[in-house]
């Protein structure tokens, strides 16, 4: 406010500009555009290649993730879509001969910059993985695992307590804290790991398939639980399930598989990234078109 | 990319598309023989359309029962998608035009055998019924080709059949003091009125076209803001 004070012009321009650009976003012909425009980015993605080995991966992929938005990626089996989502968290670090290249913001950071140091990226970055991975410890252990490493020595009742309950398990637990984890059905299991990755306070979720080992009520409980965390967390969802891309997801990325012209080589590339239901109703590709449509695998 | 899936599907939302647009074929029918006994009065004929308005709707409940079953069971998206909401759309259009021709015809007996007829109006209506006829054809055609051109220039053939819908009101109101003459020119101007319904239904089916292709609905022209 003190800036309106010593500079009244600059507020009045500033006043202006917001009148100008809600004027903008009423106006049904750029309605589209301001669904299309990211309010807030968690990532920046420019010319993102990936090499395992030298052979490349995933080439040329630029897109932007926005915060607190669930992002799904989508395309066949090999587009890279899992080794992109890697990139986000830096996991492929951990994988010997992989390369990233390319420029990878988070919140406008390098993410591979010198000084980043991998461990808080995977603090604020977590994962949850296809096949629920819980530690062979008991529920309370598994939640407490992440902060207790993190030094964290109280009030570690309240950090599981709130942990489970944001993943929509407490009620199902509370009772058998002490439990081993393994004693929970997959779909438990699986909301333990969101509720493990949840604990250490992340602000962005990668999930790599989440819901391919379960039945249709656990899959149906951890969409719920999507819509919920993402008016905390950004979300982004590698899916093989196109109806759950479309249920869950506020935008889409279509990748695909590209070969070389001896078809010797094979990499993903980025076909096409819009908002939701742009991509499941009027695609501008007919590669996705032909996609979504389950025309071709 | 490698070769096509879903084929059973594909082929069975093509067959469903046919069999509603074949609703167009049937309607078609339906007003040359409307027109047919307009023009001879004739009443049997009249009684043939409204019974055979039971087959139209018949393929109405039919192809619309399937499309909802592929919507449960095949999860369409993008263009079928789009193609499956339209058709719901073109089907309900192609009802309410067979709906229109039994309105015509139950028209006809109300000014008996030997009606007082005007020669002028009697051929303004066979006229609006011709001109009708092209534009349900042409509005078949225009789906089945998904041109958006074609489609377009329905509203222009449809402003064709409005005038002469309204050529046909001044006719009545000029047609003479004759209590019998006035009744049946009244009862023709209901008939007129039906027509010009069924040739709108087509520019319905137009802006259908124009959403399977673009994803965009915009009503061709806005009746409530006329440009």
């Amino acid at each position: 406010m003190a800036q309106d004070e010593t500079r009244p012009e600059a507020a009045r321009e500033t006043r202006e500009a917001a009148a100008e650009r809600a004027a903008i976003a009423v106006r049904p012909e750029f309605r589209s555009n301001a669904a299309a425009g990211f309010e807030d980015k968690v990532f920046e993605m420019r010319g993102i290649d990936v090499r395992y080995s030298g052979v490349a991966a995933v080439k040329g992929i630029s897109m932007d993730v926005g915060h607190k938005e669930v992002t799904a990626l989508i395309g066949p089996s090999g587009c890279g879509k899992s080794t992109l989502l890697r990139c986000l968290n830096r996991m492929n670090d951990l994988i010997p001969n992989a390369e990233v290249e390319g420029e990878l913001l988070y919140h406008g950071e390098d993410l591979y910059g010198p000084k980043v140091d991998p461990v808080q990226v995977r603090k604020l970055i977590g994962m949850v993985f296809q096949k629920p991975n819980p530690f062979p410890k008991s529920i309370y252990d598994n939640i407490a695992f992440g902060p207790r490493i993190l030094g964290r020595k109280d009030g570690l009742d309240e950090t599981v307590e709130k942990a489970l309950r944001r993943a929509a398990l407490w009620d199902e637990v509370k009772d058998r804290l002490k439990n081993n984890a393994f004693g929970l059905s997959g779909g438990q299991q699986q909301r333990l790991c969101i509720a493990r990755c949840i604990a250490v306070e992340p602000d962005v979720i990668l999930m790599d398939e989440p819901c391919s080992a379960l039945d249709p009520i656990s899959t149906g409980k951890i969409e719920d639980l999507m819509i919920e965390l993402k008016k905390e967390f950004s979300i982004v969802i590698v899916t093989h399930n196109m109806q759950q891309a479309a249920r869950v997801s506020d935008r889409t990325a279509f990748l695909m598989v590209e070969l070389d012209a001896e078809e010797h080589n094979r990499w993903g590339r980025l076909v096409e990234y819009d908002v939701t239901e742009k991509i499941f109703t009027n695609p501008a590709d007919k590669r996705t078109e032909d996609y979504v449509s389950g025309k071709v695998g | 990319m490698p070769d096509s899936v879903r084929v059973h599907y594909q082929v069975e939302l093509e067959n469903l598309e046919a069999s509603a647009l074949e609703g167009l074929d049937m309607v078609n029918v339906a007003l040359s023989r409307t027109m047919e006994a307009v023009e001879h009065q004739d009443v049997e004929l009249a009684q043939v359309v409204i019974n055979d308005d039971d087959r139209i709707d018949g393929r109405y409940l039919e192809v619309h029962q399937s499309l909802i079953t592929l919507l449960a069971t095949q999860s369409p998206v993008a263009t079928d998608l789009r193609l499956i909401s339209s058709l719901l759309h073109v089907l309900k259009s192609i009802e309410r035009m067979g709906d229109q021709c039994v309105n015509v015809c139950k028209v006809i007996p109300l000014s008996g055998t030997e009606p007082p007829a005007d020669a002028e109006m009697v051929k303004l209506i066979l006229t609006m019924g011709g001109h009708t006829r092209t534009l349900i054809t042409q509005s078949k055609r225009a789906f089945e080709e998904r041109n958006v051109e074609m489609a377009r220039d329905l509203v222009r053939r449809d402003d064709v059949v409005d005038n002469l819908n309204r050529e046909c009101f001044h006719l009545a109101l000029a047609i003479g003091d004759d209590a019998d003459k006035r009744e049946w020119a009244m009862t023709m101007l209901l008939a007129a009125r039906a027509i010009e319904r069924i040739a709108d239904n087509a520019v319905d089916i137009g802006e259908q076209v124009a959403f399977v292709v673009t994803g965009l609905f915009r009503e061709f022209e806005d009746a409530s803001h006329p440009s």
